[in-house]
């Protein structure tokens, strides 16, 4: 006999996402490096925050540690991003 | 005001069989054939648990996933609970959405752990799970559904999916259910969700962000260090460094010999703190921290966990037998903390 069963699952909650366009340049941008806190994860950024300056003109570079590897960026670190730097670079390093 | 409408989503099947394979096909199972969640069923797990089925249980914020009583009711019903571990599958379904427990990590985590959920208190006896006997094995209904179930919330409700945003490595069996509750009835301790601020009359969930358990053999000791040296020396050498909990599960026989010296849980924390830390050398040499070794790594001392209270000692296994084990908590504290939730019965 034909029966109905019920969906177990969800769809995720939708909100708006609006990105900062990309500068064409990073010429005298400052560069906000968001490290992860795994293994050498701030030796990578480190790097890249410096090839970016030498070899791509950007004013400076600095580095925020999170909580944790499985959090989001803090606020301190949202909030200083915002106010004090044009670019960030974030990732995972494992 | 709550409402009583079952909102899901539903889909016709022709018969029973139908059914079953029509949650394999929808990816719903956790590899085992579920039950199919029929309106009647879920309606009479959420009437049993007094809950609405709009009722927000826990909001994932990583995932901005909201838990619904009904969603929560459904999976339960699909696991083979009986309704009234319903609010024994809430109170931990909430204690995965405390923040302190982070719940994007140990679930997405290459890890792999698993929800380690004690139950403690009068509920734990009256709806029969199980703290003896095959602990961790397959065979009481209440152990292998109600983690069951709590799984199947993970999976289809906060979209925790092998190779989308569950990452686990080599996970454990422990992520089918992993559910055990302490043996107060013949325990001489005070009971864990006592001793992190319930009420003795009250049931709690505790739940941990955990690895697989590690068995511990000692039949030569009679006294509570020897058996208890046991588990420090395997302790001392552990997968990971830096865990933010260990648990310690002493089984019957191990209960009663360190329990004859007259030590409480705090004291088994106390002499586990103390006795299962090993060099900072030891660490480096095999590739568990990173640096090179300096002089003085070779008389720093690292405990396996950062406080003493950050081990829970449970009592719960067979009574024959001198086996216990102990269990490794997942990343850092700053990652995961254990959570304990008390058991609310009819919140309607």
């Amino acid at each position: 006999m034909a029966f109905e069963i019920l969906d177990p699952t969800v769809e995720p909650r939708k909100q708006p996402l609006t990105y900062v366009a990309r500068p064409d340049s990073l010429k005298g941008k400052r560069i906000g490096l968001v490290e992860n806190t795994k293994y050498n994860s701030d030796r990578l950024l480190q790097k890249i925050g410096a090839i970016l300056v030498s070899e791509y003109g950007a004013a400076d570079a600095k580095m925020w540690r999170k909580h944790n590897a499985s959090v989001p960026a803090h606020d301190e670190i949202i909030d200083e991003a915002r106010r004090g730097v044009d670019v960030v670079v974030a990732g995972v390093g494992d | 005001m709550a409402t009583t409408v079952l909102a899901s989503a539903r889909h016709k099947v022709d018969d029973l069989g139908q059914a079953i394979e029509l949650c394999y096909e929808r990816g719903w199972t956790d590899g085992l054939p579920v039950i199919p969640p029929t309106e009647v069923a879920v309606r009479g797990m959420l009437d049993a648990a007094g809950l609405a089925p709009d009722q927000q249980i826990t909001n994932i914020t990583n995932r901005q996933v909201v838990v619904t009583a009904e969603k929560v009711a459904i999976n339960a019903v699909m696991a083979g609970c009986r309704p009234e571990y319903l609010p024994v599958v809430v109170a931990a379904v909430e204690a995965l959405g405390d923040p302190i427990y982070g719940y994007h990590g140990p679930a997405t985590s290459t890890g792999g752990a698993a929800p380690l959920i004690i139950v403690n208190g009068p509920l734990a006896r009256t709806l029969d799970f199980n703290s003896g006997d095959n602990l961790f094995g397959p065979g009481w209904r209440a152990n292998a559904t109600v983690g069951r179930a709590v799984r199947l919330v993970m999976r289809n409700v906060i979209g925790t999916l092998p190779g989308k945003l569950d990452r686990g490595t080599v996970g454990h069996p422990g992520r089918y259910s992993y559910v055990i509750a302490e043996n107060e009835t013949e325990s001489p301790w005070t009971p864990l969700h006592v001793e992190r601020g319930c009420q003795p009359g009250q049931s709690a969930v505790t739940v941990m962000a955990a690895m697989a358990p590690h068995q511990v053999y000692n039949q030569l000791s009679n006294t509570a260090a020897g058996v208890l040296d046991t588990f420090c020396d395997t302790m001392k050498n552990p997968g990971m460094v830096g865990q933010p909990h260990y648990c310690l599960v002493i089984a019957g026989e191990h209960m009663r010999t360190i329990a004859a010296d007259n030590w409480t849980k705090a004291d088994i924390r106390n002499y586990v703190f103390e006795h299962s830390k090993n060099t900072v050398a030891h660490f480096k040499r095999t590739s568990r921290m990173p640096g090179t070794i300096k002089p003085e790594d070779e008389t720093a001392m690292r405990p396996i966990v950062s406080r003493v209270e950050d081990i829970l000692v449970v009592a719960a296994g067979g009574r024959a037998g001198t086996f216990s084990c102990y269990i490794p908590g997942w990343a850092s504290r700053t990652a995961s903390t254990a959570v304990t939730r008390v058991i609310k019965e009819g919140r309607a």
